[in-house]
């Protein structure tokens, strides 16, 4: 299929829990992307060199892909120092992509060590020192973990040398431009401000009582779907956040109020708009939204 | 003389060193690096939050780590006074999602770890790519169970008193489509039999008729002489209670009760990973201990002939992926979606409980303890598989890995042994 010659791609990793990893595996066009593209090292994938022969630092490679959060000191691969092998290569490659959440911004591992974990160019969504050194060739794709489709389509783009835009902490904005609310199967009760009622409930919006961080996290996991069929807030899970510098927060199954009101806004709305929005869309008892979608007659 | 070799490709890497004598693997140590917190991270949050914590240990057995820690919760919650009664439906689609989770984790450790190591120590090479099977069957039985999880890796849909989704009649059709793709792989890919016949087989001698992925990779065990290597203590554990066994422990062929008081876990000089024993006893945790202590046929059948070896481990494995095929098409049959998919309305948030669960992942026996005041955890313990596996022993006995692998004349050959125990580096060292 693919006769140009292939890009050479270098998957490396420091403090992770393969979950990047693995959700790529699980790509269903991973054939036809891999048609394009050869692995010169990835961490489960049978590549030609060993990880002792990728960290001296010496190969040939057009785009690094980072997984997992960073430290300056004491996590090894293939026994050298990941900072090592990291700047060798972030210095060899054409692109850096920072594959998830721990990669990008120090993720769910910075909770253990905040002062000295972080991402490899963030830290959060505070630049490190690496940023001015890095910036022209980074791709940030955040997400616990990452969806393969976003990887896929920022590797195509770099193959075809598309450009892509990207946001002020270098995320894609076809990816990033959205959030997780846009799409959600459950827009119609957060527009009438009907709340779940609890878990387990195909009715009702999440965003009220059980923590979604949907309509305030930058994502498209609602219109590109998890494993091409479903989301978290599909099957009445709340959003995590999963995709932004802050995650995780804490108590993540309960949506923090003020006087009533969910204490965090919709993505750049107005507090007073929200209100004004809520109060009218309140004023109005509409039946079908109390009502199951399916009953079942024995 | 002491050879030490770095592993990679286990989901992170691990560091073997071998002492030889005479020209056999005398003993072996097992190092892992670095420690990541994960216990120490859930301190001091909310009691839920493990439940989207902790699926972070491991990027391939994410989903145990969920319905072990949703477990646990309810185990503190009946323990703080509250009754938590599932709806059969909620326990099956939770039986389900996990179940997909083990078939996703055997095949892409068959496809992508056995077969390509077989065939290097074999110079067998073929060229196959084995990374496509394993990513088309995986993202299949992942997108069957993403139906009901809303995604994998790292689903938080299973919470106190059921699940948060509330499936239709249409999802449940389309994850017994899903399933039936898997059989038709299994069938065309991995054995080259019906699935009606390769359930039919029942002895050591009727496996020759096996062909396909799994036939070459048997082939290739005995072309090595390698079908009785790697035996060990021949004891074997299992702890959750799951579709394909009860809890309980085996030696040889006695099989016996166990409860969790008496799993043991202890900090091993040299390696960031902790020991793990019942009774001061080491015990295989797995596919291979769940099949004898479940009474699974034609493993035992194969066991007689080969005990505890790498041949029956590798198979154990791989035929596990059939005993799930053939349970979850009976869990998604037997679903009533009118039944209730969460029974807890409101959560016992600020309170004080203790409590623990454990269930079957991939790898083996997978424990959580949570300690909770005023609704915060205060103390979160995880025991992994891998742990079961790999401890090095005590002054009585060596661990269950390192037994597997003394003996062995080659690196190559231990190092294949280690891997048939399907290590998980990431979360042996959580």
């Amino acid at each position: 299929m693919a006769s140009q010659k292939k890009l050479k791609l270098l998957w490396l990793q420091s403090i992770t829990c393969n979950g990047n990893t693995h959700s790529f595996l699980n790509y269903p066009d991973l054939a036809t992307l891999l048609s394009y593209f050869e692995f010169v090292y990835h961490p489960v994938i049978e590549t030609p060199y060993t990880i002792e022969e990728v960290a001296k630092g010496k190969l040939e490679c057009d785009i690094l892909i980072l997984e997992g959060s960073f430290r300056e000191e004491g996590f090894t691969r293939g026994r050298v120092e990941v900072s090592k092998i990291f700047t060798a290569y972030a210095k060899r490659a054409k692109h850096i992509i920072s594959a998830g959440t721990c990669a990008t911004f120090g993720g769910i591992f910075k909770a253990y060590d905040p002062e000295y974990i972080s991402g490899f160019i963030f830290d959060g969504e505070e630049r490190t020192a690496r940023y001015e050194t890095y910036a022209s060739k980074l791709i940030s794709l955040p997400g616990c973990p990452i969806h393969p489709k976003w990887l896929s389509y920022v590797l195509m783009m770099l193959l075809k040398e598309k450009p892509i835009p990207i946001d002020e902490l270098h995320r894609p904005q076809e990816l990033y431009g959205i959030t997780v609310h846009t799409g959600c199967t459950r827009n119609e009760y957060f527009e009438w401000k009907i709340d779940s009622k609890g878990f387990g409930l195909k009715e009702g919006c999440l965003f009220y009582e059980q923590g979604c961080q949907g309509p305030y996290t930058r994502g498209s996991c609602n219109k590109i779907l998890w494993n091409d069929t479903s989301s978290k807030t599909i099957v009445g899970t709340p959003c995590f956040g999963c995709t932004e510098p802050s995650f995780p927060k804490r108590a993540l199954y309960s949506t923090k109020t003020n006087m009533g009101i969910p204490a965090t806004m919709p993505l750049g709305v107005p507090r007073r708009a929200y209100l004004t929005v809520t109060g009218i869309a309140k004023s109005f008892k509409i039946k079908r939204f109390e009502e199951r979608i399916i009953t079942y007659d024995h | 003389m002491i050879i030490r070799e770095l592993i990679e490709k286990i989901e992170g890497e691990a560091e073997l060193d071998f002492t030889f004598n005479e020209g056999k693997i005398e003993d072996v140590q097992i190092n892992f690096g670095f420690y990541r917190g994960m216990e120490e991270i859930l301190e001091g949050r909310d009691a839920r939050d493990a439940l989207v914590i902790t699926p972070r240990v491991c990027g391939i057995c994410n989903h145990a780590h969920l319905i072990t820690a949703v477990k646990a919760i309810e185990n503190g919650y009946e323990n703080a006074g509250l009754k938590v009664a599932l709806s059969p439906k909620a326990k099956a689609i939770r039986e389900f999602t996990l179940s997909c989770e083990l078939m996703q984790n055997h095949m892409t450790w068959f496809y992508m770890t056995i077969l390509p190591q077989l065939e290097k120590l074999t110079g067998e090479i073929s060229t196959q790519n084995y990374a496509l099977k394993a990513s088309y069957f995986s993202s299949t039985v992942t997108k069957a169970m993403s139906i009901f999880s809303g995604q994998w890796p790292h689903s938080s849909y299973a919470v106190p008193g059921g699940v948060t989704c509330d499936p239709s009649y249409v999802d449940v059709m389309q994850a017994e489509n899903l399933i039936d793709e898997c059989i038709r792989f299994f069938e065309e890919m991995l054995t080259g039999l019906s699935f009606e016949k390769y359930l039919s087989l029942n002895s050591l001698s009727s496996l020759g008729s096996v062909e396909g992925d799994l036939g070459k990779a048997l082939w290739l065990i005995d072309k090595n002489e390698m079908a009785e290597a790697g035996q060990s203590h021949d004891r074997f554990i299992v702890l959750g209670d799951s579709v394909l066994a009860k809890p309980g422990k085996a030696q040889a062929t006695k099989v016996s009760n166990v409860a969790l008081r008496y799993v043991e876990e202890s900090v091993q000089t040299g390696t960031t990973a902790k020991a793990v024993s019942y009774k001061q006893k080491l015990y295989e945790a797995g596919p291979l201990a769940r099949a004898i202590v479940g009474k699974e046929p034609l493993v035992k059948s194969l066991h007689k002939r080969y005990k505890d070896s790498i041949f029956t481990r590798v198979f154990a494995r791989v035929h596990e992926v059939a005993t799930l095929l053939v349970q979850s098409k009976k869990l998604l049959n037997a679903l009533q979606l009118d039944e209730p998919s969460c029974t807890l309305g409101k959560m016992l948030e600020a309170v004080d409980f203790e409590g623990e669960a454990a269930v079957e992942a991939a790898r083996g026996s997978l424990i959580h303890k949570t300690s909770v005041k005023e609704g915060k955890i205060e103390n979160y313990e995880i025991i992994v598989p891998t742990q079961w596996n790999l401890s090095h022993g005590n002054e009585k006995e060596e661990g269950v890995a390192v037994k597997a692998m003394v003996g062995s004349k080659t690196i190559q050959d231990a190092t294949f042994i280690f891997r048939t125990f399907d290590i998980c580096s990431v979360c042996t060292t959580q």
